[in-house]
């Protein structure tokens, strides 16, 4: 069974982030995960500038960083998220 | 020998908030007695100017003797901007006399300069402070009517060219844009949809070829006549590279930062509406006899007056804490300002509706002692809206709140009571420090167990705690189960009503921070409990409640501070200070 892992000993997955915050959008919108496009803009879905707190604030609590409100504006996919949240995780591992 | 007085030229000290309430505020000093038929600032002189459609000459002249623009001036800069609640303060003296007038050339100042202190560079902050220390009217001309509220779809585009910029496209339903002498404009600078396609630039209209800037007809209104809502079309008008308000990309993220500040102000100084038409309905209430008495001693229309005053004490208190959070809590001030302008707008509204029917034919009458009623009346629904409608509100609001409900509330620890005293000065205004989105720290709502649970003795007042701190908890569960899309601007009517619920939470709230931490008020009817057990009733009847028998007995002392404050020309908000 998974347990937590200690701090600082997370192992980072690029994938595990980018499964994670394709659910995510894809339970905001209501559709299932194999609609949503990880290279596809979060605004051409429908998820514009106040969508972009809740997802900003959802990754804070997911992964225990901070990030800027502006996340998902100066990074408008799926995948350029998942980078900016993998570089953070392995810049605190 | 000749003594230089080298001190620079100071601001005139500001009274503090809680000293001296026997003596009236400078600026309502120059406004004089407003029921003196022969006032040139009085009702029936605004009255008239509203007939005729245009702002009172006589008025603006009052405002420029005041120097009312240096209110919109941060210190720094040689202007007496400090505290967002001072300033919320000053122009609900305006608003108390006209609409027009406080928005058109009050409000609108701080729409239009906010983002240029928050964003702008060194030369073009010393530009617009200049202009605003000589009291000319600045526009900000953000919206465009096709899109309302939904600024990232502006058209209008700036490109860049030949080393400066060219904006083209237009602004609709700006308030005074054609006398403006400082227009900051909000332009779209890359086709990409989104949040960072967006500039703002601040233009000198003086400065740009004259063929190209093009001003619109102006809007007629129901409400504020007097107001100049216009429009402005670019055609290729050329501007220096050094227009750009901040760097090229970032209008929404400003704005998102600086709105919170004319929201929490615009809903704090608009309540000067609803204390005049208060006045007005005492006025005519306390002379007209019916059955034998005057109607004020009618039971209905004592409970009907008390209720109206306690609402307006409810929206004091709230507007206040949120202007005090942008100092105190600045990380957190994206939902209450937000939350404040959705909640205040409503019950100003509805209070206004009430009064209209205990003054009767009066509430419409365009002629006659009480005639300010209708003209204040109309006002109120623009008040409203300038600048931001109930449900953009709510949809900035939502996205926020299951965070607070997953990790602040009954987590969080009270704020520093600083938040509340209304006498204690606070660090000036720092847009550098307001965020676009709320940190999960609600320390506003931590009050209500700190003091509501934790702190308070009376048992109407325990009663009544109990009650929202329930509502709290049903929030909580509510928010952790919504379905995610209920959390996102697209929420249905379940995500909107949280939303609501949570914004009468927090008005509770700041009432009961606002009692507890100003025992030193010096009157001791802001000490007692009687207007904050009244708040809350009202608050919790809001979310469903039955009124609380033991609350009904504190009206009556609510009324006889109402009737106090009446006959001395006092104000109806938590401070009390004379008027005249």
């Amino acid at each position: 069974m998974a347990t937590a892992p200690a701090p600082g000993t997370r192992t980072v997955d690029r994938e595990e982030i980018r499964s994670k915050l394709l659910s995510l959008v894809a339970s905001y919108l209501e559709q299932p995960v194999t609609d949503i496009r990880s290279d596809g803009k979060l605004v051409d879905y429908g998820l514009d500038s106040i969508f972009a707190l809740t997802l900003c604030g959802d990754v804070e609590d997911e992964y225990g960083i901070e990030v800027k409100s502006t996340l998902a504006w100066d990074h408008p996919t799926v995948d350029a998220i998942t980078e900016y949240v993998y570089e953070a995780l392995t810049a605190e591992a | 020998m000749t003594v230089i007085d080298s001190s620079p030229r100071r601001p005139a000290e500001r009274l503090g908030p809680l000293d001296d309430l026997d003596t009236p505020e400078p600026l309502e000093t120059l406004f004089g007695d407003p029921d003196d038929p022969g006032n040139p600032v009085g009702h029936q002189a605004f009255v008239d100017a509203d007939e005729r459609g245009d702002f009172l000459p006589a008025g603006r002249k009052t405002l420029e003797t005041f120097g009312i623009g240096a209110e919109f001036v941060p210190r720094a800069l040689g202007g007496r901007l400090g505290q967002a609640d001072d300033l919320a303060r000053v122009l609900r003296t305006v608003f108390r006399h006209d609409g027009a007038l406080a928005l058109g050339l009050g409000a609108i100042n701080l729409i239009a300069s906010s983002t240029v202190w928050a964003a702008g560079d060194a030369e073009q902050r010393r530009w617009l402070a200049s202009v605003l220390l000589d009291n000319h009217p600045t526009a900000g001309a953000i919206t465009e009517l096709a899109h309302g509220d939904d600024l990232t779809r502006t058209r209008l585009r700036a490109s860049e060219r030949d080393g400066g910029v060219v904006l083209s496209g237009r602004k609709e339903v700006i308030n005074n844009v054609a006398r403006a002498h400082a227009v900051t404009v909000l332009a779209r600078t890359s086709e990409e949809p989104g949040s960072r396609s967006h500039t703002l630039f601040l233009v000198d209209p003086a400065a740009v070829p004259r063929e190209r800037m093009r001003f619109l007809p102006r809007y007629r209104t129901s409400g504020m006549r007097g107001t100049h809502l216009g429009g402005v079309e670019f055609l290729d008008c050329p501007l220096p590279a050094t227009a750009a308000v901040g760097g090229y990309g970032d209008a929404m993220e400003t704005i998102l930062r600086c709105f919170q500040v004319t929201k929490s102000v615009a809903s704090g100084a608009a309540l000067g509406l609803v204390d005049t038409m208060l006045r007005t309905v005492l006025d005519f209430g306390t002379q007209r006899r019916l059955y034998g008495r005057s109607v004020t001693e009618l039971p209905y229309v004592e409970a009907e007056l008390a209720d109206i005053f306690t609402d307006l004490l409810i929206c004091d208190a709230m507007t206040t804490t949120t202007c005090r959070a942008l100092h105190v809590l600045p990380r957190q001030t994206s939902v209450y300002a937000a939350a404040t302008k959705y909640l205040v707008p409503e019950i100003e509204q509805r209070a206004a509706d009430r009064l209209a029917l205990a003054l009767g034919a009066r509430s419409f009458l365009r002629e006659g002692p009480h005639a300010v009623f209708q003209k204040h009346f109309r006002d109120l629904p623009v008040a409203a809206l300038a600048h931001s409608g109930a449900t953009v509100c709510l949809a900035t609001v939502i996205p926020q709140l299951p965070r607070l409900a997953r990790r602040s509330w009954f987590t969080s620890s009270a704020p520093d009571p600083a938040l509340f005293r209304l006498g204690e000065p606070l660090p000036d205004l720092d847009f550098g420090q307001l965020e676009a989105n709320a940190g999960p720290d609600d320390q506003v709502v931590a009050t209500l167990l700190d003091v509501g649970r934790d702190s308070v003795t009376d048992p109407t007042l325990r009663t009544l705690c109990a009650r929202l701190v329930d509502e709290l908890r049903d929030l909580r569960d509510g928010w952790r189960t919504l379905a995610p899309r209920n959390r996102t601007p697209f929420a249905g009517p379940v995500g909107f009503e949280l939303a609501e619920r949570y914004a009468v939470v927090l008005a509770a709230s700041a009432c009961l921070g606002v009692w507890w931490h100003n025992q030193d008020h010096p009157n001791p009817f802001m000490r007692d409990t009687a207007w904050v057990v009244r708040a809350l009733d009202r608050l919790t009847v809001r979310l469903g409640h039955e009124p609380l028998p033991e609350a009904a007995s504190a009206t009556r002392q609510v009324f006889a501070e109402l009737l106090g404050r009446h006959a001395e020309h006092r104000a109806f908000d938590l401070i009390g200070r004379r008027l005249h």
